[in-house]
């Protein structure tokens, strides 16, 4: 049962793929279906270094260039795990970014809102949004927060194991990544390739895409020990003899 | 026990449970395995509804992968998508080979010996957030009785969501339900780990993290990000490798 919602970024995100825009497509996305001022989207990188993936104007790339040579902001809590929302940058409340606030508001910002990009314990980043008067998000706004928050975490994995052959909106169609043996799969890679559980993740990812198998089968292979790393060379040996009991 | 002492103790147990920072998978877990022995049935499941409208398993009496494998079907169809649609009890709906209404849930569901099922809506001010699946083995009907006892743990486990918040505006709900989703999420890549160092099944990997948490008076979610998290220094993770100590 798809959401409503749902169908309004799709057909949003259609029309903007179609215009021809790449990597900062899903900024423009977000800014739209928000009705917002500005939407940006922010990278954790493997050293913990923030970066900026795509910002949907002027106002949100340099609001997101602020934060990241601060170091605090919305997105930064945001990428931490919370979801930040700061209704008033010029209301006097505690000493949260005592540097990023006057500065945020000159040039143009007056509430801003944080929400983490996350798929388990795997931290991509944050979304970041802007609006240039005070004010909280209403309760469809805030949903769609949720909701959009999710289509950027399936959205970057997609786009970091090399694309998805269907597209996008195909790839966020499915529900495999709600599929618990993905997650377990890609814990099992972890320590089968020694790497991160997010690169164990992009790497099944990339290799459902390359042998043009769907990340659920792939996943339960995995799971079943009938696929699995080389420790070293970290390269898929299939059809491992015997298999896992499970 | 009779039934009404088991509810009783169930409450008692909740209440002791229900203090700052418990941990929503742990508590989840704790009330469907109550469900099972205060209603006579053999499974129990909660399913909360994702941002992308899809349902996700959170938790259940049982984690083996044959009972989580009839919650993954239920992504796409069966009981809990019918329940959480029309926020509508499911109740003793027998499960026939020739029942047409859940072509890929009965086969199997029958197949791992089920006979029945049942499935709650888990609503709050009325929203339908989720639901609570029942299975049971046997022939035989639920009495009125029964689902008073079941719909009321479901209202509890929906309580339970909430956790301490004092106002339940629909930002809180949306931030606990998102939370309680990715809980799930840490847990499966973290039993991937584990499984994967142990050389053991995903449902003794989940006991291990889960006896582990009890004796450190840890909570679940917040030992397995730990142990997503170490996942390049597998030095710290040399405990799970070892049989488990009781």
């Amino acid at each position: 049962m798809t959401v409503p919602r749902l169908l309004d970024i799709y057909a949003i995100m259609d029309r903007v793929e179609h215009a021809g825009s790449d990597g900062v497509a899903l900024c423009a996305v977000a800014a739209e279906f928000m009705a917002l001022d500005g939407a940006a989207i922010a990278l954790i990188s493997n050293d913990e270094d923030l970066m900026s993936l795509c910002t949907s104007n002027h106002s949100a790339s340099a609001l997101m260039d602020l934060e990241i040579a601060l170091g605090e902001g919305p997105a930064v809590d945001a990428s931490r795990g919370d979801v930040i929302e700061d209704t008033d940058l010029l209301a006097a409340s505690d000493a949260t970014w005592s540097t990023y606030r006057p500065e945020a508001v000159a040039l143009g910002a007056r509430a801003v809102f944080g929400y983490p990009v996350r798929l388990g314990a795997i931290r991509f980043g944050a979304l970041s949004l802007f609006r240039n008067r005070p004010g909280p998000l209403d309760a469809g706004q805030a949903s769609d927060a949720y909701l959009m928050a999710s289509v950027i975490s399936r959205a970057i994995l997609a786009e970091q194991a090399g694309g998805s052959p269907g597209g996008l909106v195909g790839e966020l169609n499915g529900a495999s990544m709600l599929d618990f043996r993905v997650h377990q799969a890609a814990g099992m890679l972890a320590i089968q390739g020694s790497m991160s559980v997010k690169d164990a993740l992009v790497l099944l990812r990339a290799h459902a895409f390359g042998i043009g198998s769907q990340l659920s089968d792939l996943a339960e292979r995995v799971v079943t020990g009938t696929t699995r790393l080389a420790p070293d060379s970290r390269e898929w040996i299939d059809d491992v003899a015997g298999g896992r009991d499970e | 026990m009779n039934r009404e002492s088991l509810l009783i103790a169930t409450l008692v147990e909740l209440a002791d449970n229900l203090v700052d920072d418990y941990d929503i998978i742990d508590v989840l877990s704790v009330l469907t395995q109550r469900c099972v022995e205060a209603v006579d049935v053999d499974a129990a499941g909660v399913m909360l509804a994702s941002p992308m409208g899809e349902l996700q398993f959170v938790a259940s009496s049982s984690e083996s992968m044959t009972v989580l494998e009839l919650f993954q079907i239920q992504t796409n169809e069966g009981p809990c998508v019918d329940c959480y649609r029309d926020g509508l009890a499911i109740t003793n709906h027998e499960l026939r080979e020739a029942d047409g209404r859940w072509p890929l849930f009965t086969p199997r569901a029958l197949a791992l010996g089920f006979r029945a099922v049942h499935s709650l809506p888990m609503r709050l001010r009325g929203r339908t957030i989720g639901a609570l699946n029942l299975f049971r083995t046997h022939q035989g009907s639920l009495t009125d009785d029964d689902v008073i006892v079941a719909q009321g743990l479901a209202d509890v486990a929906t309580i339970a969501i909430l956790q301490h918040r004092s106002t339940i505006d629909s930002d809180a709900l949306n931030i606990q339900l998102s939370n309680a989703l990715n809980s799930r999420i840490i847990i499966e890549q973290a039993k991937g780990m584990i499984s994967e160092l142990a050389n053991c099944n995903m449902d003794e990997a989940f006991n291990r993290l889960r006896s582990h948490a009890r004796n450190h008076n840890e909570g679940l979610t917040a030992l397995a990000t730990r142990v997503v998290n170490k996942a390049l220094n597998s030095n710290d993770l040399d405990e799970w490798v070892a049989p488990q100590r009781t």
